[in-house]
């Protein structure tokens, strides 16, 4: 259904020049500086998977979507959706993909969520029967009913995201790209939002392939994770690969009731120990193989625990660990 | 084609519903476009009341020069706004959200921001009905004049659409225009507003072979009003304003595929 090979993308940007006539000195020069956004990726989706694309900002994320999205023309490689180049045969392409961007909206931003629809239907050629078939079916899914009528400037952003997800599937595409469609959302809005997309993907069954910032996004949703730094694909194979290659590194910090002896040697070889500042200590370990209770169990031997405080690692840390 | 125009109206309904968002800046800005223009226009009466004419070009004469420029020029940013403002587009990524629709980029953003440009056309029309009044009163230009001035009208609106088009392409490779705009659509066009006699020669050959703006009313008016030029150079005009339209086209197409958007 898509298919990318060896994509990849140069932003060239020319060399800023210094002082008096600097800039006529930088429009006549050709001193470019070249950047590679995205180093030879291929990778191929079939129809009906739900693929998780993270990694670090500036990693080629956003690049590569544009690509696929036909926004961006690659420098050199192929992407094909559906059969299609998407830079040559952009409009065609376009009917096939429902694309979202969670940073902007898609819609017309001062009038009504409904005229946005309209506009949009008769853009992709709908006629009207069709149009309030699917309008409804949509509305039921992400419940639109109670902003329909209402300018897009003055939703939540949460509603936004409800009726831009909307507006990507209005015309019924096979594929969704869906770009940070969480960002920003409280945890009761990215749960709906969750809950819409597995619908998306498992009753419509649509192929979706998200990029995102959030683990639990892609824990929740996907089965299958792509992990790109630096331009370059550094894991592609399913979600239970990807943790047991991570493990669930968890740093424990632990408050004392008393001073502990400085302990050069911790209970068991499974915990490390980071950092010891008086009374506490902060430890890591993976849960993989020691639960947290265990854990808990252990380092009480040292002394009596006042306070624990746990945190999973973030999102950038474990993309660097698969490097 | 017929397709594509009742989308472009659709397009520009709703530009408007979203305009009418904000009824006091639609009404301010026109009028404000309309005072503009009356004080642009007295500047150039009052050479013409003080001299009588412009190197023997009379008041009539040179109010249809200007008449028509202002009403192709009106007629093009009506037609086509954002295509002025694409430098926005370019810097702040928004041409992202135009190329996810199934629709030519072109039609897309020449319906964005729909602005009528009521006080340029109003204007333009009382000031071309008078001058050609006197001329046709006098004996100076027939009926036929009419067609004719409609013709080099809408062929000088596609001339200025052409110019600006090929302007804002050249943002996808140097990404700020206004410079540029200043330049090749200002000047060339208040440049145009006077008969060309008065400038010297190489600034003359720059706005006939340069940035052709001489075919989008001078020109056509040597025949039109003064009978010093043949029939041939309306449908020269019109050729000009097309090619450069081609050329234009072209440019867009390649210059689409140079788009960089921004990071998110």
């Amino acid at each position: 259904m898509i298919q990318v090979t060896d994509l990849q993308k140069q932003f060239k940007t020319l060399r800023k020049k210094e002082g008096a006539a600097g800039g006529l000195r930088t429009l006549l020069s050709r001193d470019y500086q070249v950047k590679e956004a995205v180093g030879g990726i291929s990778f191929a989706i079939e129809p009906g998977e739900f693929v998780g694309y993270i990694g670090p900002n500036g990693a080629g994320k956003s690049t590569t979507i544009k690509m696929l999205a036909g926004i961006l023309h690659p420098t050199s490689g192929t992407v094909s959706i559906c059969g299609m180049s998407p830079h040559r045969e952009r409009r065609r392409v376009t009917r096939r993909l429902g694309v979202l961007f969670g940073q902007r909206t898609g819609l017309w931003w001062d009038l009504p969520v409904k005229d946005s629809y309209d506009i949009l239907a008769a853009m992709y050629g709908q006629d009207n029967r069709v149009k309030e078939t699917r309008l409804a079916q949509l509305s039921e899914l992400l419940a639109l009913g109670e902003f329909i009528d209402t300018p897009v400037r003055k939703l939540s952003l949460g509603q936004r995201m409800r009726a831009d997800i909307a507006a990507a599937l209005l015309h019924d595409p096979d594929i969704l790209f869906l770009d940070e469609p969480t960002i920003g959302l409280d945890m009761i809005a990215k749960r709906s939002i969750r809950n819409f997309l597995k619908q998306i993907n498992c009753e419509l069954g649509k192929t979706i392939l998200l990029t995102t910032h959030d683990m639990d996004d892609i824990e929740q949703l996907c089965k299958r994770v792509m992990v790109i730094n630096h331009g370059k694909l550094g894991f592609d194979g399913s979600i239970d690969r990807l943790r047991s290659r991570i493990g669930l590194p968890t740093k424990i910090r632990v408050c004392y009731a008393s001073q502990v002896p400085p302990c050069g040697s911790l209970p068991d070889t499974r915990l490390q120990l980071i950092s010891q500042e008086g009374r506490t200590l902060t430890i890591s370990c993976n849960r993989e193989e020691l639960s947290a209770m265990e854990a808990l169990r252990l380092l009480e031997q040292l002394g009596i625990i006042e306070d624990v405080h746990m945190e999973e690692p973030d999102f950038e840390d474990i993309v660097h660990q698969i490097y | 084609m017929i397709k594509w125009l009742r989308m472009y109206r659709l397009l520009i309904a709703a530009s408007i519903r979203s305009r009418m968002e904000y009824r006091f800046n639609f009404w301010f800005s026109t009028l404000m476009a309309v005072i503009i223009n009356v004080v642009e226009f007295l500047m150039l009466a009052v050479i013409l009341l003080k001299f009588g004419h412009i190197k023997g070009w009379t008041m009539e004469e040179c109010g249809y020069l200007y008449a028509v420029l202002t009403l192709s020029k009106a007629i093009y940013r009506t037609a086509a706004s954002d295509v002025h403002h694409l430098e926005k587009y370019l810097v702040g990524g928004d041409l992202d959200a135009l190329l996810l629709r199934p629709i030519p980029i072109l039609l897309a953003l020449m319906s964005q921001n729909f602005q009528l440009k009521a006080g340029e056309l109003i204007q333009g029309t009382a000031i071309l009905t008078i001058c050609m009044g006197v001329m046709i009163r006098q004996g100076q230009m027939t009926w036929t004049a009419i067609p004719l001035t409609m013709v080099v009208i809408m062929s000088g609106a596609v001339l200025l659409f052409a110019i600006g088009l090929l302007t804002a392409t050249a943002g996808f490779w140097i990404l700020r225009i206004e410079e540029l705009q200043n330049i090749t659509e200002d000047a060339a066009r208040t440049a145009a507003q006077y008969p060309m006699s008065i400038y010297p020669n190489w600034l003359q050959w720059l706005l006939i072979g340069g940035i052709p703006v001489a075919f989008a009313n001078y020109l056509p008016s040597l025949y039109i009003v003064r009978q010093q030029m043949d029939w041939w150079i309306i449908p020269l005009s019109c050729a000009v304003a097309f090619l450069v339209l081609g050329a234009a086209l072209a440019a867009w197409r390649v210059g689409i595929s140079r788009y960089q958007s921004t990071g998110s």
